[in-house]
């Protein structure tokens, strides 16, 4: 045990501060398991006060540190360098408190998104950002990464619905940000607006507090087949500009489905489809009453050869589980799964599903399309065998090319996965070096000596890939890239 | 004299700043520079003349806009498409979106700070910057477009805005109950606030005499709409919105959020003849009668877990207020200087 780590137990307690290499292997990666890295020691606070301790005990020691919730994260965000100590959020797990006059929550950041909704369902409230993963992510997870989810195509994404913050900067001091009555006052930046997606680069959240929505009267939800991908998105572009806002709009194109209906996330959709087409109404009963009567003339209008709807709660939960279960269903096609996370216009998401297919094929990768439709967040999923060098290489390759239409399109590389360690290489497909270097002053305010979560977000200043984040054969991959 | 500098341009915009013209307060319309404290004889950068709206995607509903496009001339723009944006505020879009004056209209409408998807920039310098993207989610690199809301132009100046825009309701009634006791204000408040299907605006309003209004907009079909006013015994009435209290004659004006459990003890603990105006989205802002009446709120508000500072009052008293955290102000401090490195924006 070195002396860091010494000092480490005697702020928090043996059992909290782990360092063995077998003991760390959990932390090796997040949900992008390309890049992995066992970190130098992971430490379990439980209170602000904790994290604090840990904080300046690190900084005293110019030791780098990286926060993390569930490790649900797509991006390698909280994946850590060897020389760093992770900070692992999961403890802290309380609902601080609850207002069902002011509908909000302060909570810690290790809270379970999902949990916080049960915690408030009885109250006919909920919490409403649903990544896909959140049965099991945290909402301190979701603040870093400004997660999004299926219902984010009405509700708007995690920054949204963040009133307020308690963040541990860098030094262990503390700023708040925020409160119950909204995240920034007359005359005050919105500090906490940059924060929210700053994929821990910026300090660690320990309460949050944040808006809580209250149920709606009624939810409607539908699904149809189509015979085309391109029936399934004018469908989509035809309802956004009919002026309707469903609470989600989601579709799964034909390979999805396929290994949908053979796992246990079976739901029932139509195995002939060329994609399906998931769209959910919620709001007052009499409304979207109206509102499904219009969406269902849409589905025929477009030629759908199917269409159902949900008519108990029992129903809309089969429905969605085609839909929630889809990359874990994924795992039946390989052994590992790359999750893109592209961004398009809404009127450009025939045009990129096009282009992907093709680029799929050049590489010969197999490629399969879940996503939310209704934002242009394309979620094009790369199954491969992390195994086999050559394999991950090409899929790293189709990866890079995808997002680069994206961007060619006027979109994103990410709509809600974030940076992370994955997309360093690409963040200059979006943005010139003079935007970097401001956001490079700007993360050196929160973070001034670049200890919290470093090597992520920002590429390094003239670096045209990370070698250290990436497996060798992958470099080469991308530096062949580079030259054509 | 105060000089004022008017590019007709983004390209001369941006070789005014190059030529480090010194400290200067940027203007859009001049509609919130009353809020500010004065810049003396410093020059005026004007940039009501950069009103260019250079990208509408009603398919996709967002838009790009030079910042000195008035607000009233979007909205016009966007009328054709049955589109809005989905904010209160007026003078140009630049401005509104630096000052955030108003904050959400509504109980969970949006407001500068989420419809803002990204901007083109230029630092005090004149060095170009962008930050976000055109469309509806990106959450690729550090959301520095954020650091725009509430700023009030004094870290960098934003000179093309990506916004996001929203479909307009079917229909859209405004109501209008006045003449309530606060009580009965507040009470009324709550109900809509908790209702499924929240007014897309509303406002309490108390006049001197503590007498009560509360007003705002129901959106959606026509059928639901009437049946909500129905139900909620709300009464119809021409369009009524204040962006901002009139500022009494002698007293000064207060800003800053409040719960509206907390909106009572304001009240009851506000002096005299305390004129208050709320909006549904947590802003308020309280009319006193005079800078002692304003103090003595000031000093109260920490109990009430509540900040605000002067909006309106004498050039010395106003951005005085509650003590902002110390780690939130060494934070702004440090942006400040990071992107402002002379302090060429005040």
């Amino acid at each position: 045990m070195t002396n860091l780590e010494r000092q480490l137990v005697h702020v928090l307690e043996e059992r909290r501060v782990l360092s063995s290499p077998d003991a760390l292997l959990a932390w090796e990666c997040d949900g992008f398991t390309i890049h992995r890295s066992r970190p130098r020691a992971v430490v379990l606070p439980e209170t602000t006060s904790e994290v604090q301790a840990v904080l300046r005990l690190l900084h005293a020691a110019e030791v780098p540190f990286v926060p993390r919730g569930a490790g649900t994260c797509l991006s390698g965000g909280p994946t850590a360098r060897p020389d760093a100590v992770v900070v692992d959020l999961a403890r802290m797990r309380k609902v601080l408190q609850i207002s069902t006059d002011e509908m909000y929550a302060v909570v810690q950041p290790g809270v379970v998104n999902l949990d916080l909704t049960h915690a408030v369902k009885a109250l006919g409230l909920h919490y409403a950002p649903d990544p896909s993963s959140q049965s099991v992510c945290t909402i301190g997870g979701n603040v870093a990464e400004n997660a999004g989810g299926p219902h984010c195509c009405k509700y708007g994404m995690t920054q949204e619905h963040v009133l307020g913050a308690t963040i541990v900067l860098s030094d262990g001091s503390l700023a708040r940000l925020g409160g119950p009555a909204g995240p920034c006052g007359p005359g005050l930046v919105d500090l906490l607006g940059v924060f929210c997606g700053s994929e821990g680069t910026f300090g660690i959240a320990t309460e949050i507090t944040v808006r809580l929505s209250r149920d709606q009267e009624g939810v409607r939800t539908l699904l149809a087949a189509f015979p085309t991908m391109t029936a399934a998105c004018r469908a989509v572009s035809d309802i956004v500009a009919t002026g309707l806002l469903p609470a989600a709009l989601e579709i799964l194109d034909q390979a999805t489905i396929r290994a949908v209906e053979a796992s246990v996330y079976r739901a029932g959709y139509p195995a002939d489809a060329a994609a399906v087409l998931l769209v959910e109404l919620d709001g007052p009963l009499a409304v979207i009453a109206e509102e499904a009567a219009e969406v269902k003339v849409l589905f025929a209008r477009h030629g759908a050869s199917s269409s159902e709807e949900a008519t108990d709660a029992k129903e809309r939960k089969r429905l969605w589980q085609g839909r929630k279960g889809a990359f874990g269903a994924m795992g039946r096609l390989n052994t590992d799964l790359y999750v893109l996370d592209g961004v398009v216009p809404r009127t450009k998401l025939e045009e990129a599903l096009t282009r992907i297919a093709a680029i799929g094929e050049k590489h010969g990768v197999l490629l399969t399309n879940v996503f939310h439709a209704g934002d242009g967040n394309l979620h094009p999923n790369i199954s491969f065998d992390g195994r086999d060098p050559e394999q991950t290489a090409r899929t790293v390759a189709a990866g890079r090319e995808i997002l680069q239409v994206c961007v060619d399109l006027g979109g994103s590389i990410s709509g809600e996965h974030g940076i992370g360690s994955e997309k360093l290489d690409y963040v200059r497909m979006m943005y010139g070096e003079s935007d970097l270097d401001v956001m490079a002053r700007v993360r050196r305010v929160w973070n001034p000596d670049g200890r919290c979560n470093p090597d992520k977000v920002l590429p390094q200043r003239g670096a045209c890939a990370e070698p250290a984040k990436w497996p060798r054969m992958v470099d080469k991959v991308l530096a062949a890239g580079d030259r054509r | 004299m105060k000089r004022a500098l008017v590019p007709g341009s983004l390209v001369e915009l941006e070789q005014m700043l190059h030529e480090r013209p010194g400290p200067l307060r940027l203007v859009g319309s001049g509609s919130r520079q009353a809020r500010l404290q004065e810049p003396g004889a410093l020059p005026r950068l004007q940039l009501g003349k950069l009103s260019s709206i250079e990208r509408l995607d009603a398919a996709d509903q967002t838009c790009t806009v030079q910042c000195g496009v008035p607000r009233a001339e979007l909205d016009a723009a966007l009328l054709p498409h049955r589109l809005e944006l989905p904010c209160a505020g007026s003078g140009t879009i630049g401005g509104l979106f630096a000052a955030d004056p108003i904050g959400p209209a509504g109980p969970g409408e949006p407001s500068p700070r989420t419809l803002l998807l990204g901007l083109d920039g230029l630092l005090a310098d004149g060095t170009p910057f962008r930050s976000g993207a055109k469309v509806v989610k990106s959450v690729a690199g550090f959301d520095i477009h954020r650091l725009l809301v509430g700023s009030g132009g004094r870290l960098f100046l934003a000179t093309r805005l990506h916004l996001r825009l929203r479909p307009k309701p079917p229909a859209t009634v405004w109501f209008q109950n006045g003449d309530l006791d606060e009580g009965a204000a507040i009470q009324l408040v709550q109900r809509l606030r908790h209702q499924p299907q929240a007014p897309r605006a509303l406002q309490l309003q108390r006049d001197e005499q503590g007498r009560c209004e509360v007003r705002g907009r129901l959106g959606g079909r026509p059928a639901f709409i009437r049946e909500q006013l129905r139900s909620l015994g709300l009464r119809e009435a021409p369009a009524k919105w204040l962006d901002h209290l009139p500022p009494p004659l002698l007293g000064e004006v207060l800003s800053g959020n409040i719960l509206p459990s907390t909106l009572a003890t304001l009240l009851t603990a506000a002096p005299a003849g305390s004129t208050l105006l709320w909006h549904g989205g947590g802003r308020f802002e309280l009319g006193t009668t005079s800078t002692g009446a304003t103090d003595r709120v000031i000093e109260m508000l920490p109990e009430l877990k509540v900040q605000a500072l002067v909006i309106h009052g004498g050039n010395q008293r106003r951005g005085i207020g509650t003590l902002p955290d110390s780690g939130a102000d060494r934070l702004m401090q440090g942006l400040k200087k990071a992107l402002d490195p002379h302090g060429i924006l005040i």
